[in-house]
């Protein structure tokens, strides 16, 4: 489902963000990637999304070679993957209805369509009885549940999260680690960079360790595991 | 809809569109003094037919002249006693034949005019010549650099307008970043991104330019009623057709939809490269 080989992308001469990286995820998978501030998390995810084209080596993601990718075609890409971030990116001046509705009108869904799956998708994320408030009458947990139904309506193969629970409280953490396994049953591929132990070391999944650029540990069932008991 | 680009945009419209109007004007006002351009070759009063017909056989051959016709004496006794209407002494004063019949020669190019003037001047039969040397190469001069000035003042309008609107859009857009940064992330294609904002800026620059159009046909109007209503007989020769009117309305709507348009497309480059 991913592929990333012998990677290097470097933003200044000589400052690695990620020097010869390898690695493989794939279909149905739930990976941790983990590290320190700077140490090449977002840049992956950038790179994923192709939003980052790397100086050397080859990204695949869903059967496709990105660094050859015409930019016309990352648009139609785009569309196999969900993305959410920290700082959940809704838009302030549509209710939360209008949110996850613009990611079908935006690739141009019919209005049937939208209206019909619209309130599936905020049922399963649990703010059908919120569609018509805006986002900044939300909690964050609640906002994040919103990017997440964004993410997740056109049911893409793969779901980026960089940081998803930075900004939440443990408790809307949780409910947003529920939402994600959830939708990693549903076969979709989750990769998610993050700094939170206590999520990483209780869901026990695969966990990528980067540090400064290269991989440092690649675990299966692995904890965040900062220290000398990282192998 | 941004109202500092539909200002921007029918402010500059309207001062470019009302300076191509004014040069249309000039234009036709030289043109109506160059063709009214005439070299007067005055004949003596009592010169021979012989006379009058070698000068008729030399405007002829030269190629200097566009046209030319003869003015008799009791044609140029009809003309003088008009012109001179306010002076009956001087009218009393003088008869038929004293009065010298002449040449009214139309020049191809009035710049001729001294060089062709000169050769009948020695000529047997020739009272004088006159064409007005000074006062057709002032006026000539003046008009030329008016028309020079207004075109460069019409051009530097619709380039600053150009880089003010470009501006105005740029901000307009750099406001809704957050709306394209997303609109990217969930797929959308660049054309889907780029449309509504031209659509947008079509829409504003139509509705400046339509806005200077009126602008436009109002300093239009105000110049000839100003010209009736005073009788500034020196302006009349400034009138413009209706043609005139319409086809500079049609350039400053063409403009705003371009300049509109096309600043937007411009404008939202930046955030599609992502």
């Amino acid at each position: 489902m991913i592929k990333v080989d012998k990677v290097t992308k470097r933003y200044k001469e000589n400052q690695f963000a990620l020097y010869d990286c390898s690695l493989e995820i794939n279909r149905g998978e739930f990976v941790f990637v983990v590290g320190a501030s700077g140490s090449g998390k977002s840049t992956l995810l950038r790179l994923l999304l192709r939003e980052e084209s790397p100086d050397s080596g080859q990204v695949w993601v869903a059967g496709k070679e990105l660094s050859s990718m015409p930019v016309w075609k990352v648009p139609f890409f785009r569309r196999n993957i969900g993305a959410i971030f920290q700082d959940f990116r809704l838009l302030p001046n549509k209710t939360v209805f209008g949110n996850v509705g613009f990611a079908l009108e935006v690739i141009g869904k019919s209005k049937r369509h939208i209206m019909t799956q619209v309130p599936q998708m905020l049922e399963l994320v649990g703010l059908h009885d919120k569609q018509d408030r805006f986002p900044d009458e939300l909690s964050g947990g609640e906002q994040q549940r919103v990017a997440i139904a964004r993410a997740f309506i056109n049911r893409p193969l793969i779901l980026l999260a960089d940081e998803p629970t930075g900004n939440l409280d443990p408790e809307n953490s949780w409910s947003v680690m529920g939402l994600l396994e959830r939708i990693n049953r549903t076969g979709t591929t989750v990769l998610m960079a993050t700094h939170d132990v206590g999520i990483v070391d209780s869901m026990r999944r695969r966990v990528i360790e980067l540090d400064h650029g290269q991989i440092k540990r690649d675990q299966n069932r692995g904890v965040y595991g900062m220290g000398p008991q990282s192998t | 809809m941004s109202l500092a680009a539909v200002l921007t945009i029918s402010v500059s419209l309207a001062l470019a569109g009302a300076s191509l109007l004014l040069k249309q004007g000039v234009s036709t006002a030289t043109s109506q003094w160059k063709g009214g351009v005439q070299l007067l070759i005055f004949m003596q009063p009592n010169a021979t037919n012989a006379q009058t017909k070698t000068v008729e056989g030399q405007l002829k051959s030269l190629p200097e002249i566009k046209s030319y016709f003869y003015m008799d004496q009791a044609s140029s006794y009809r003309e003088f006693k008009q012109l001179m209407a306010n002076s009956p002494d001087l009218l009393q004063s003088v008869t038929e034949s004293q009065i010298p019949p002449s040449f009214r020669v139309v020049l191809k190019n009035p710049n001729d005019a001294p060089s062709v003037g000169s050769l009948f001047q020695q000529q047997v039969g020739v009272k004088d010549v006159n064409f007005n040397r000074g006062a057709i190469n002032t006026m000539l001069h003046i008009t030329s650099i008016v028309q020079f000035v207004i075109v460069a003042l019409a051009a530097i309008l619709l380039i600053s307008a150009s880089v003010l609107i470009l501006n105005v859009i740029r901000v307009a857009i750099f406001s809704r970043r957050r709306e394209v940064a997303v609109m990217k992330l969930v797929g959308a294609t660049n054309w889907f991104i780029r449309i509504p904002f031209m659509l947008e800026g079509m829409i504003q620059g139509l509705v400046g330019a339509i806005v200077a159009a009126g602008a436009v046909v109002g300093i239009q109007a105000l110049f000839q009623y100003v010209v009736r209503h005073f009788q500034v007989t020196i302006l009349t020769n400034f009138m413009v057709s209706s043609h005139d009117v319409l086809m500079t309305e049609l350039f400053v709507i063409a403009m705003g939809i371009i300049v509109g348009t096309a600043g937007s497309a411009f404008a939202v480059r930046r955030y599609l490269e992502v």
